[in-house]
């Protein structure tokens, strides 16, 4: 009964689409949870209907002139209060067990589950797909258990993909587990519509919301932070992409971290062009902006080659070394009027990353050599 | 006998009206009078202005929340400060809702009014004690509230480590201010326990107290028994920042999920200080309308102890997804669902004691049967949340926040809106426009509906919490919920306008308006200062049958039969042994 039962929400929610009651099912979660979501809102259903209904008729029914007597006063009656005490009990051990149950089979995790790194900091995420390549987009398999290895080096936060109907928190000073099967593979868009998209959006940071796919062309489903963290936690997301094949997740991996060192190869990756990669790729741009805005962070448009006054009132040239410190340990040295709320790198981006980003910072900022001799971007070396 | 008319042939009670030197409110004057009272009934409106203010500041708070809301990209707050701006203000609304309005709405403002009347007595147990609850209140609220503003306290009202101690120093003052606060409801819940156990008049045993005065009682033990919690968390987050002692930072190998265990202890419980007055209040509100003996007395009473008593057991129940171990969370499950029976109960007792009883729809009767709508939602969508598999998606979605808005707003302030229609005669000795009343429960009714309902929808849909913009899918559901709030709003200004109204233009009130059998309504409306000159005698309070109504000056008034010495004839002077020589 239940079973087509349920199926009513989702018809009124495909006429009404601002009233569908859940996203689309992507994971062998999905069906389950909704399963057991609609059953005990019919259950529900079941209990407040009549007591609505008995609530007004009752209202209707014994509507009586001030001063009349009521019909019946009688005190209690304990065998009907002992039914309507036990009896929907057996409804609540009916939600509890299958209720328990469904959640220890999301808690254990297959063998065999493809494993990625998880780290979530303000307002970022980082996946690590292994080999050094870090990631904001979640890229997994269709068809395959995958399960995130989660920390935190700041505050709470909280992973949650309502397409999959799953969702832990990451906490700091421990890992947390999660797992999920997805079993619909993201569409990819036509070429065209992506060649398209990518034209319009120029060096702009790529608009998730706007385009509704990746600027890989891949359909998405949206990862959310759902533990408060902070200013921006609202901006705390990222996106879900599912391939249908591992030839294809591995292309991907390629295509992301693929960086051409060799000055004479053709497409040989500038250092600057990879840190402006990693600037937008690795949390550096929710914080800092490039044209000035006084975000949590300073702008890079002042950055480097500029003086910065301290917050503790001492005033320091911003140049690699101190760029390089404040990326490894953000809180010593922290300009005056902003928290020191920035996590540290160390560890998660290589003396060659950081040398790259120093180049990039070099292009943006208005006291940089742009800004001094316009002709040549000084070749920026790895110095060291 | 028609109704309305008093049967002939027998006696009226009625205590009349209070001269103007026996009403509490006129009895003495001045701004001095009030501030060092020591009537409960005094301390008891001044209570009441207070909960309403903080009411209307937190109130006005959430209308701005909704606003911003109102556009994906947010209407109110503009530039790079918005996100701060909005996340300090729904930590404000939260903040002042909880510790300011709701925890001591019912228990401080109508409790201090209701609890030595309704026991007959002429004050409570400790009248000072009661007084310096207040100013712990009034001083809680400035530090509290300054506290708040002065560090755009961010953090949201549960204060969650690691978050709350890595920015700065300010969360120990706010935590401070909600101590302090935490006394003044210990000093009242410690109050009201021994003026119930020693102060109730000879007669009224356990079992022949009004319901409200079992939910107060109920109440009480968890003040007492859960708010030194807070206490101690806030000794261990001051050591914890001073000495490092390493137990809520992971910095020092402390467990950030432990301050969400300690911060739970208390305010899991403290969500039960704030309804099971309201079910208190209910219980009453509806045997009076109904003019009928409420139904499963006993069950009514034992499930308020039993709901105190399990509500210190599914803390863990907010932690569902925060990495406890999964034996402990399927525990805390289980142990959640033993809470929802005593309050399923509650539920069917309302329903019964209307069934056949003889109601009459009154302001009060109307908010007590939006509180059974509203609240049956609120419990119901507890299912969803307590069942683990459900709640790993719906966990700190806008279906947890409709949830619970359903239990404190739909439940907790209509209750609360109820009790002080239904007892303001009493309080003030002026009866309002009914019409203004009802209309105002009809407005607050859908108002409120209009604004959550969509919430749950958005919350399965996939809404996190607390943010301060979102996916532009979520649109259409998010301005239903704004237009929904400022018709909320609009009704809970027409009830305030309808209360302040009726002092200035009100008839007025009659010792007993409603047809209640409770001691309350057997003294005068305002009550003198003194309460009652001796100690009443005791009844049922749940007893209707001999109050009348008195449809000529519009009151219920408790009719005897006519008192006659029988026999009617009086015996001779001399016994009539006396002359046994005739």
């Amino acid at each position: 009964m239940f079973a087509t039962m349920n199926n009513v929400p989702y018809l009124l929610g495909d006429e009404i689409a601002d009233f569908a009651w859940f996203p689309e099912q992507a994971s062998t979660f999905a069906a389950e949870n909704d399963w057991l979501f609609f059953t005990i809102t019919w259950i529900c259903v079941l209990f407040f209907v009549p007591i609505a209904g008995c609530l007004f008729y009752f209202c209707w029914k014994y509507s009586k002139p001030k001063g009349e007597k009521a019909e019946s006063n009688t005190a209690h009656n304990t065998p009907l209060e002992l039914a309507w005490s036990i009896l929907p009990s057996f409804f609540l051990v009916a939600m509890f067990v299958i209720g328990a149950r469904s959640y220890l089979n999301r808690r254990t995790v297959p063998e065999g589950a493809n494993e990625i790194g998880l780290k979530a900091q303000m307002w970022n995420w980082q996946l690590n797909y292994g080999n050094g390549v870090i990631n904001p987009e979640l890229h997994i398999l269709v068809n395959e258990p995958t399960k995130l290895a989660m920390r935190s080096d700041d505050v709470i936060h909280s992973v949650f993909i309502p397409a999959f109907r799953a969702k832990k928190d990451v906490v700091p000073g421990r890992y947390n587990y999660m797992w999920f099967e997805a079993d619909v593979a993201s569409e990819k868009v036509s070429k065209e519509v992506l060649e398209d998209a990518l034209k319009k959006n120029g060096t702009d940071p790529w608009d998730y919301d706007d385009w509704q796919f990746t600027q890989d062309g891949y359909k998405f489903f949206d990862l959310y932070c759902t533990e408060y963290c902070g200013k921006d936690h609202s901006n705390m997301q990222t996106v879900v992409v599912v391939h249908e094949t591992v030839e294809d997740l591995n292309a991907w991996i390629e295509k992301v971290s693929k960086r051409i060192d060799d000055e004479n190869a053709p497409g040989y990756t500038k250092p600057a062009d990879w840190g402006r990669k990693l600037y937008n790729e690795r949390g550096c741009k929710g914080c800092h902006s490039l044209d000035g805005t006084k975000k949590t962070g300073p702008s890079f448009k002042e950055s480097y080659g500029n003086k910065r006054p301290l917050a503790d009132d001492t005033i320091v040239d911003a140049n690699e070394d101190y760029i390089r410190n404040s990326i490894l340990y953000p809180k010593k040295q922290v300009v005056a009027g902003y928290q020191p709320v920035m996590p540290s790198y160390k560890g998660q981006l290589s003396d060659d990353d950081i040398a790259s980003i120093i180049a990039y910072l070099k292009t943006v900022s208005d006291y940089g050599p742009k800004a001094a001799s316009k002709p040549a971007e000084v070749a920026p070396t790895t110095e060291e | 006998m028609s109704a309305g008319s008093l049967p002939s042939g027998s006696q009226v009670k009625d205590p009349g009206y209070p001269t103007p030197s026996e009403n509490y409110l006129t009895n003495s004057k001045g701004v001095l009078s009030w501030i060092f009272t020591l009537d409960h009934k005094r301390i008891g409106v001044m209570y009441l202005i207070g909960v309403t203010v903080a009411f209307g500041v937190a109130g006005l708070l959430a209308l701005l929340i909704r606003l911003h809301l109102f556009r994906p990209d947010g209407m109110i707050f503009q530039g790079p400060e918005a996100n701060n701006w909005y996340n300090q203000v729904f930590t404000l609304h939260g903040a002042i809702m909880v510790f300011l309005f709701i925890i001591p709405s019912v228990p401080a403002a109508l409790g201090n009014f209701l609890v030595p009347v309704m026991l007959g007595a002429k004050d409570v147990a400790f009248p000072r004690l009661n007084l310096c609850s207040f100013y712990l209140w009034v001083f809680g609220a400035l530090f509290f509230v300054s506290a708040l503003c002065a560090s755009g306290l961010d953090t949201g009202w549960t204060f969650y480590t690691p978050y709350s101690t890595t920015t700065d120093s300010s969360v120990i003052l706010a935590t401070s201010g909600a101590f302090i606060l935490g006394f003044s409801s210990i000093f009242t819940g410690l109050n009201f326990i021994v003026t119930i156990n020693t102060m109730r008049p000879p007669g009224m045993t356990w079992f022949r107290m009004p319901l409200f005065l079992w939910a107060t009682y109920a109440t009480s033990i968890i003040q007492v028994l859960a708010t030194p919690v807070l206490g101690i968390t806030l000794l261990l987050l001051i050591a914890e920042r001073t000495m490092h002692i390493g137990i809520f930072d992971p910095e020092y190998n402390g467990d950030p999920v432990t301050f969400q265990h300690f911060f739970w202890f208390y305010s899991h419980p403290a969500v039960y200080i704030m309804i099971l007055p309201a079910f208190g209040i209910i219980s009453d509100l509806i045997s009076v309308h109904s003019h009928k003996r409420i139904f499963g007395y006993r069950f009514i009473a034992y499930s308020s102890i039993a709901i105190a008593l399990l509500g210190f057991l599914v803390w863990g129940h907010h932690m569902f997804t925060a990495g406890m171990s999964s034996l402990t969370t399927i525990i805390f499950s289980a142990l959640t669902f033993t809470v929802s029976v005593p309050s399923a109960i509650k539920v069917f007792n309302w329903l019964a004691t209307m069934y056949k009883g003889s109601i009459s729809l009154t302001t009060p009767m109307c908010y007590a049967l939006s509180f059974i709508f509203l609240f049956t939602i609120g419990g119901l969508t507890g299912l969803h949340l307590g069942t683990l598999a459900t709640d790993m998606h719906l966990h700190d979605t806008y279906f947890v926040v409709a949830h619970f808005h359903y239990v404190m707003v739909g439940g907790t302030l209509v209750a609360f809106l109820g009790g002080v229609f239904h007892w303001w005669p009493k309080m003030f000795g002026k009866m309002y426009s009914e019409a203004g009343g009802r209309l105002s429960a009809l407005l607050v009714f859908a108002g409120f509906n209009l604004t959550f309902l969509p919430q749950f929808i958005l919350g399965s849909r996939g809404m996190p919490r607390r943010y301060a913009t979102y996916d532009p899918e979520f649109a259409f559901l998010h301005q239903m919920s704004t237009w929904g709030s400022m018709l909320l709003g609009f009704g809970l200004l027409v009830a305030l306008v309808v209360l302040l109204r009726s002092l200035f233009s009100g008839k007025r009130a009659p010792a007993n308006p409603w047809g209640g059998a409770t001691l309350e309504w057997e003294c005068t409306s305002p009550p003198p200062f003194y309460n009652f000159e001796r100690a009443p005698a005791v009844g049922d309070p749940y007893d209707f049958s001999d109050l009348e109504w008195d449809a000529e000056n519009e009151r219920y008034v408790k009719v005897e039969p006519a008192r006659e010495i029988v026999p009617e004839t009086q015996p001779e002077a001399e016994p009539a042994h006396a002359d046994d020589s005739k």
